[in-house]
């Protein structure tokens, strides 16, 4: 199988997945999101055919790695908030930027003491 | 079967349009020249490319007398392949698996408390000064990373929109205060790093995180792994 032809089972692996999980949100009306139940039956596939990565991995990492510009027209939605942003700019400021630190700081102190536990055990 | 596949034929009849072909046109070209200004810039956080390409983008919009709305109809490709994206990122969850069973069950307590600290201090802010409802909701998912994030607020009725730009500004402030951070609570144990920039600040703190060292980048990718399945589950299960 050439390069393409891998390519090509990627992608196909892929966006059955998506459908699968698409199709089940919509079938049995779960409250997940669709994707991220595509997401856990490709990665339970991966799991049981380890072989299949390497395709998955040749479709997946353009993806993956310019996903970034996936998100420019959600983005740009925000302005149509700009009401609602400019009158909680304090608290929006306080939750994103404050909150994010502190965060930052007590998970990583967390972290430290829940392996620090391990390690004196051992 | 018709819901299944009916946002794909729009996508499909918008993209090859004439304004379809040339804002996506636009929106590549500039993501490009954003790239390359952000690895001028050494990847500063702060110059992160979608920022970049957004300012420039709706600068474009705003010269052309073009609509959000309408612009986000004839790029609608771009969005349709966040779906795709999203599943995607079985791939990386699946090379940190082995690191999940050599470290055990720690691990997964470490990404749950700091899943659970994120969400609650910010939804915390907006709540004390009574924000929409929907605005507060939209907090819950801001440590979780962007394609997970927006679904995720869909269903809880939050503001997809607001989600992704509250997500990577999440992710940019991270990365950029996590050298004081770390220093401030004395951490310098990189999987404690690197599971504290994932876990909190997804996607950019796990590029940042990738910079300090390769075990803190592989931690990181573990907390953005797992925090981010593990929000985008239970959220909309507690709040749907």
């Amino acid at each position: 199988m050439g390069r393409a032809g891998t390519w090509l089972t990627g992608w196909i692996a892929i966006l059955a997945c998506y459908y699968a999980g698409k199709a089940l949100v919509i079938g049995l009306a779960l409250p997940l999101p669709p994707a991220l139940l595509g997401l856990l039956l490709l990665l339970a596939g991966l799991m049981l055919r380890s072989s299949s990565s390497r395709a998955v991995a040749q479709a997946a990492s353009p993806l993956l790695k310019h996903m970034s510009v996936l998100f420019v027209p959600a983005v740009m939605g925000v302005g149509m908030y700009a009401a609602p942003i400019r009158e909680y700019a304090l608290s929006l400021f306080i939750a994103i930027v404050v909150t994010t630190a502190v965060s930052l700081g007590l998970t990583a102190w967390v972290t430290s003491r829940i392996l620090a536990s391990r390690l004196g055990k051992s | 079967m018709h819901a299944l596949f009916d946002p794909l034929v729009h996508v499909v009849q918008n993209t090859l349009s004439i304004a379809g072909l040339l804002w996506l046109g636009v929106t590549l070209f500039v993501y490009a020249v954003a790239i390359r200004i952000h690895h001028a810039a050494r990847a500063t956080p702060a110059l992160h490319p979608l920022l970049l390409t957004v300012v420039i983008v709706g600068a474009a919009l705003w010269l052309s007398n073009t609509t959000i709305a309408e612009y986000q109809r004839v790029a609608g490709l771009l969005h349709w392949l966040l779906g795709p994206a999203t599943v995607a990122l079985a791939l990386p969850m699946y090379n940190q698996w082995q690191r999940i069973r050599h470290h055990g069950w720690r691990l997964v307590v470490a990404i749950a408390a700091g899943g659970v600290i994120a969400p609650l201090l910010a939804w915390l802010t907006v709540w004390v000064v009574d924000a929409p409802v929907a605005m507060q909701l939209t907090m819950l998912l801001k440590s979780i990373t962007t394609p997970l994030a927006m679904e995720a607020t869909r269903l809880i009725g939050g503001i997809p929109a607001l989600a992704a730009v509250f997500v990577i500004i999440t992710g940019i402030v991270g990365a950029m205060v996590s050298g004081a951070v770390f220093r401030l609570v004395r951490v310098d144990d990189p999987h404690a790093q690197g599971i504290a920039l994932g876990t909190v600040g997804h996607a950019v703190g796990t590029a940042r995180a990738l910079q300090l060292s390769e075990q803190t980048g592989a931690m990181a990718t573990l907390g953005l792994c797992v925090n981010g399945i593990m929000t985008a589950l239970v959220v909309p299960l507690l709040f749907a």
